[in-house]
């Protein structure tokens, strides 16, 4: 430490002036986490005018490196930045175990139990999740019922949306099962934060991320159609007018896999094909980022210009396998969600290794009630929205928006669920000229195949706007580079 | 090894036409106002209408083919599919769809001159020479292309990029040398100062390769022949031709020696044009026709590429 002051005589530690109020916060904790120490010292000896500075040259370096966001307007071309912010957030080794094998064990049961809904449904029959919520729900795909999957995977790409509450414990929000997107900012912020400031990390072992698309090609190839045993296997993108193509194409160039559209594929006797310069050539894995309802024009929306007329069919004579499967939305909905530690009962026969969120179920009688007494101190979410749509945070709400609220609750309760209002814990983070703290939550990523390998850290989404709770990109929210301490 | 998907050969091909016609369109603004320093009345911006055939187009919306609208038109108008603004953005938008297959410095590269296009306005463009202007956007051009050179993998994306840069650069040598020879009259070369021979080289950079191949001769004949048939020259027509021709037959190779039929009459018609030439004694609008059949039987090897392989049927 007196070395730090000797160095800063002239200027302010960084963080002298960051006040995390009653929030948990991730760098100092309650009374400042051991395993942040040695950061801590570096950030502070950092000066604030080069800080910014850095930080500057890191978000040109994106938009150089077009890492953004494209939205298009009529005539023009817009590339936003999701903002990056330089200061890391750091996991200890303890917590990073628990949170690794808290998800394996989820995404494990969540397997099991899309495998048995789409079989015997045996959970259904034994009345551990009610049978309607699932077989009603509009994410259930009747047309999966009776198709074998190689090891039985369903979801493999898993991005489960975990946060930290008033006391610092960790718990999961969201099990994002469909078509999580964000891991490509995982791996670009560690490269731009180890451009930036190599003199942070330096000698501190924080865990590798760079593995992740060689390890995302082993768990495609494990899951490729018996038999194969070097499959081609291609990412399905909807085009470069949708806003996370540039997370496609950074997929593709880590697999080093063809980046295909629907109109690349054509299918022919069962089989799928893509058109190449030297003709048709055959597809045996097709890593999709379109959802389940644009897939295939003859088995899902009629209307889909994205997918391909045929895939479905091919896809239930085994001949190729779509990741994530067809149909996994069910297991990430939110009404789902709030049984999620009963389905890892159930099955695994063990006690979750990371608890959900108290959820109120509003298609319960209890819950509804629970719900309605309390409405100005809960989150109340719509279970078929994301993006944080929908959302209304109770203690924030004007009398009017809950009344509003009211009427609708009461209209389709089973449409709801509601949660206690979690108080997410804070990051510091470069706010203008100043370090404030800002909301942070954690989308770990899952990769499953024969067997289920979490990438370290994953993505942490920090809320920008001062108070705010809400992380997502579409609204706000910007990231961090996560460090898993080794 | 898969094929390359035949939508992305159309990017790669075009990524290389974009960048390559974005120079020349550059080198060739420089070129005409050079030419006009000695004429008081200034650049005729028509003859730049004219080479590129958008007198029509350009009047539907200008009163008069001043340096003002003129270059708005050709540098900053989006609108315009031949300004260089316009296959810039294209050139970044066939990038971004190939994102994966090109080097990362590739495309940061073209992020950069994109970003450098968008912060263009035309009073800076006015107020600054022109001839900084253009050079500046000729050297994101051949940095673009360096850094390809370095870093892209010589693989099938490889040769449809390469394909695409030489069919323009050979038709685009073939407009530099259209206009060059219109305002020279060859009938009297001497008439012609050695300034403006030499300022046609150099928009080709091709002054000192001049020099060095016909150290006593500034013919207007001997130019015209360098241009157009000198293979170790890099902008000549012949050696562009002679580029297409091996990454044709590289495809072939890559395809299991597949033959590409429908490629073979518009190659034909290409060399015979070639050696047919523009004649023993040249004139104008001899080397003007001569030089039009050359664009025609390229444009016919660009769409044969696109029939066998981008999947145009």
């Amino acid at each position: 430490m007196s070395n730090t002051r000797r160095q800063s005589q002239s200027r302010t530690p960084l963080l002298a002036d960051y006040d995390p109020g009653d929030y948990f916060c991730e760098m100092l904790g309650r009374r400042g986490l051991s395993h942040t120490r040695e950061i801590r010292s570096r950030l502070n000896a950092l000066d604030n005018g080069g800080l910014r500075r850095r930080a500057r040259d890191a978000e040109t370096e994106l938009l150089n490196l077009g890492i953004t966001f494209t939205v298009y307007s009529d005539r023009d071309a817009i590339d936003r930045v999701l903002p990056f912010d330089v200061i890391p957030r750091v996991l200890s080794t303890k917590d990073w175990e628990m949170i690794e094998t808290g998800v394996k064990q989820r995404i494990t049961a969540l397997n099991l139990f899309l495998h048995d809904i789409y079989h015997d449904a045996y959970i259904l029959k034994d009345g551990i999740v009610p049978a309607d919520l699932v077989q009603g729900n509009d994410n259930y795909r009747p047309e999966m019922r009776g198709l074998d999957l190689p090891h039985g995977t369903y979801i493999h790409i898993c991005g489960t949306d975990i946060v930290r509450d008033g006391k610092g414990k960790l718990c999961v929000l969201e099990d994002n099962g469909r078509i999580p997107s964000g891991v490509s900012y995982v791996i670009e912020n560690r490269h731009l934060m180890m451009r930036a400031f190599p003199d942070l990390a330096d000698g501190i072992a924080v865990a590798e991320v760079d593995q992740y698309g060689e390890r995302l090609m082993r768990a495609m190839t494990e899951v490729a159609p018996q038999g194969m045993s070097h499959p081609e296997v291609v990412v399905l993108s909807p085009g470069i007018f949708n806003a996370a193509y540039f997370e496609h194409v950074f997929l593709a160039r880590e697999m080093g896999a063809p980046l295909v559209e629907g109109r690349d594929l054509i299918v022919e006797n069962d089989k799928v094909f893509m058109r190449t310069t030297a003709g048709l050539s055959p597809v045996h894995v097709i890593y999709r980022r379109i959802n389940d309802d644009f897939l295939d024009p003859e088995a899902f929306r009629p209307d889909s210009t994205l997918g391909v007329p045929g895939l479905f069919r091919a896809y239930r004579k085994g001949n190729v396998t779509l990741a994530n499967a067809v149909g996994t939305g069910v297991a990430d909905d939110k009404a789902v969600y709030a049984y999620v530690p009963r389905i890892i009962r159930y099955y695994l026969d063990e006690d979750p290794i990371l608890p959900n969120v108290p959820t109120n179920i509003c298609r319960e009688a209890d819950g509804l009630a629970k719900t309605l007494d309390n409405l100005d101190g809960l989150v109340t979410k719509p279970v078929g929205e994301a993006g944080g749509y929908g959302v209304v945070i109770g203690p924030r709400s004007s009398q009017r928006e809950l009344r509003e609220l009211r009427t609708k609750l009461k209209a389709d309760p089973a449409n709801y669920i509601s949660q206690p209002m979690v108080s997410l814990s804070v990051c510091p983070t470069l706010i203008g000229r100043k370090v404030e703290p800002r909301h942070v939550d954690l989308r770990p990523f899952a990769l499953t195949g024969k067997s289920t390998w979490v990438l370290p850290g994953g993505l942490t989404r920090v809320a920008l706007r001062r108070g705010s709770l809400v992380v997502n990109s579409s609204q706000g929210g910007g990231s961090k580079d996560t460090w898993v301490l080794v | 090894m898969s094929s390359l998907l035949a939508r992305f050969a159309e990017n790669l091909y075009w990524l290389g036409r974009y960048l390559e016609r974005a120079e020349n369109t550059a080198r060739i603004l420089h070129i005409n106002e050079t030419y006009a320093r000695d004429n008081p009345a200034g650049p005729d911006w028509r003859r730049v209408l004219d080479l590129y055939s958008d007198t029509e187009r350009f009047f539907e919306n200008h009163d008069q083919a001043n340096a003002r609208a003129v270059l708005d038109f050709y540098i900053l108008d989006r609108g315009n599919p031949t300004s260089i603004a316009f296959s810039v953005a294209n050139a970044r938008e066939n990038a971004r769809t190939v994102r994966h297959l090109i080097s990362t410095e590739m495309w940061t590269q073209i992020n950069l001159f994109h970003n450098a296009m968008k912060a263009k306005t035309l009073p800076t463009i006015m107020l600054s020479q022109l001839s900084s202007v253009a050079s500046g956007m000729v050297t994101h051009c051949q940095t673009f292309d360096g850094i390809a050179d370095g870093t892209f993998l010589r693989g099938e994306p490889y040769s449809f990029y390469q394909l695409g840069k030489y069919l323009e650069r050979a038709d685009q040598t073939t407009r530099v040398l259209d206009i060059g020879y219109d305002r020279l009259s060859l009938q009297d070369p001497d008439a012609v100062s050695s300034v403006q021979w030499s300022t046609m080289l150099r928009s080709v950079s091709g002054y000192h390769a001049y020099r060095y191949r016909h150290p006593a001769s500034s013919s207007p004949g001997d130019i015209a022949t360098f241009l157009l048939y000198d293979t170790e020259f890099p902008r000549a027509v012949a050696l562009c031709i002679q580029r297409v021709t091996e990454r044709l037959h590289d495809l072939e190779q890559r395809h299991d020696k597949q033959r590409r039929d429908e490629l073979e009459k518009p190659r034909r018609a290409l060399e015979f044009a070639m050696d047919t030439g523009p004649g023993a004694k040249l004139t104008s609008k001899r080397l003007h026709q001569f030089l039009d059949n050359v664009q025609i039987s390229l444009a016919d090897m660009s769409n044969a590429i696109a029939n066998a392989y981008f999947g145009h049927t």
